[in-house]
């Protein structure tokens, strides 16, 4: 299971071998502890404390330790200092990154992504009727903002890489123009929104993306891939630019529990803090926000190459077919 | 799968060494001597191993006792009883 840690003053240690989360109820000391192979990561948040021994018995047993800021991005994790796999795969990565097949990688994954946007729009219009014509409009639109972009052509990535940006801003920039027009009014947002959220929608949208964030930099950890060495997003100190890179794919497994929420009138004024500028998830809209995501994320199965997964499995899998290809080329 | 642990233990540090065990193993103590929970055939073999070292033959009584899924489902639990979610391992995440 995973355990989420963010209350102010929890404490993280551990006790004969077992996990314990030690916390104050009401004056009272409350403990509770865990089997290490129970569980499968910590997400913790500010004002949380953990003893070392907690981080060695996690590392002794794989189990993940991510850190998160207040808007739900993964700032830092603890994971073993070991490679997922062979460096040999790190290799290709980067001379994948100098050649075209860097931009035949962003093309697919952005590809993916659009793709992702237009058949989500579709099913929003299969049950909007008095909205089709609006609706059917902004498809058309992302529909050949995808055919440029999936025909680009280029020796090299940097050459069209302004294109590419320019295309799936534009196409971003739609489609999240639809998902406000068609939520309550009083749900509805002005784009996307960060560091802090101006709206509600932004905020649960920011903090499904850092979960995200966080599970594709393990998935391509685990396939042996380097997540700092990315393809279009620029090599920057310490920016996880692969990570960038690779989620495109999987953003719609944010953003349709996201939607859900809202379209079905689950969220309320008091899920979220107001900021000096913005708003920002609380407790209970981090509980209400991971609790569907994890459904969404790690319970429900939808086909995929021939089997039911779960979202979670598809994104790992991805990352091992993506590495096995770079080694691979011939297949 | 769902293992049940029972024991009637004489001996204090004996006793307490055995709950320790079932613990680390991932079972959860859903009564003084009893233990319930999900693990693996591997481990429900470890743990034999490490009970039956601290055991006294002549006097300790000890059940380990799988359970099928069908059987778990049937199980009917009163009052104060465990969190069957929590033992049969179907909470993915828990807030603190």
């Amino acid at each position: 299971m995973q355990i989420h840690l963010n209350t102010y003053g929890t404490y993280l240690h551990v006790s004969d071998q077992l996990f314990e989360v030690r916390r104050k109820e009401e004056g009272q000391v409350v403990k509770q502890q865990f089997a290490a192979q129970k569980v499968k990561s910590f997400w913790v948040n500010k004002g949380v404390a953990l003893s070392a021994d907690a981080i060695q018995l996690a590392m002794q047993h794989n189990v993940d330790i991510v850190f998160l800021d207040g808007s739900g991005h993964p700032y830092s994790r603890v994971w073993h200092s070991k490679l997922g796999s062979t460096t040999l795969i790190r290799k290709e990565q980067l001379r994948a990154s100098l050649g075209t097949e860097a931009l035949h990688y962003t093309q697919q994954w952005l590809g993916n992504k659009l793709e992702n946007q237009i058949d989500f729009i579709k099913r929003l219009a299969s049950h909007r009727p008095q909205q089709d014509d609006y609706l059917q409009e902004r498809l058309a639109r992302i529909i050949i903002l995808r055919e440029k972009l999936i025909s680009l052509n280029g020796d090299h990535i940097s050459e069209v890489a302004d294109t590419i940006r320019g295309l799936e801003g534009s196409a971003g920039r739609l489609y999240f123009e639809v998902l406000s027009a068609v939520l309550p009014k009083h749900y509805q947002f002005a784009g996307r929104s960060s560091r802090p959220a101006v709206d509600p929608f932004n905020a649960f949208l920011n903090y499904a993306y850092g979960i995200l964030y966080s599970r594709v930099e393990k998935a391509l950890i685990l396939a042996g891939l380097d997540p700092h060495l990315g393809f279009l997003h620029r090599d920057g100190y310490n920016h996880k630019s692969m990570v960038y890179d690779f989620i495109e794919s999987f953003r719609i497994f944010g953003e349709e529990p996201v939607f859900r929420l809202f379209s079905g009138k689950k969220v309320r004024q008091d899920h979220v803090d107001e900021l000096a500028n913005g708003v920002s998830l609380n407790k209970e809209g981090k509980i209400l926000l991971i609790e569907r995501f994890n459904k969404h994320f790690e319970e429900e199965r939808i086909r995929y190459r021939g089997r039911n997964q779960t979202r979670s499995n598809i994104i790992q899998f991805e990352a091992h077919q993506f590495a096995n290809e770079l080694i691979n080329p011939d297949q | 799968m769902h293992t049940w642990i029972m024991y009637d233990i004489v001996n204090d540090r004996a006793r307490t060494r055995i709950a320790k065990y079932c613990k680390q193993a991932g079972l959860y103590r859903v009564q003084y001597s009893v233990f319930l929970g999900t693990i693996s055939a591997e481990e429900k073999d470890v743990l034999e191993l490490q009970i039956a070292q601290e055991i006294d033959e002549e006097t300790d009584k000890v059940y380990i006792f799988p359970m099928g899924p069908s059987a778990m489902r049937q199980t009917v639990c009163l009052g104060q009883a465990l969190d069957k979610k929590l033992v049969t391992d179907q909470i993915k995440a828990l807030f603190f």
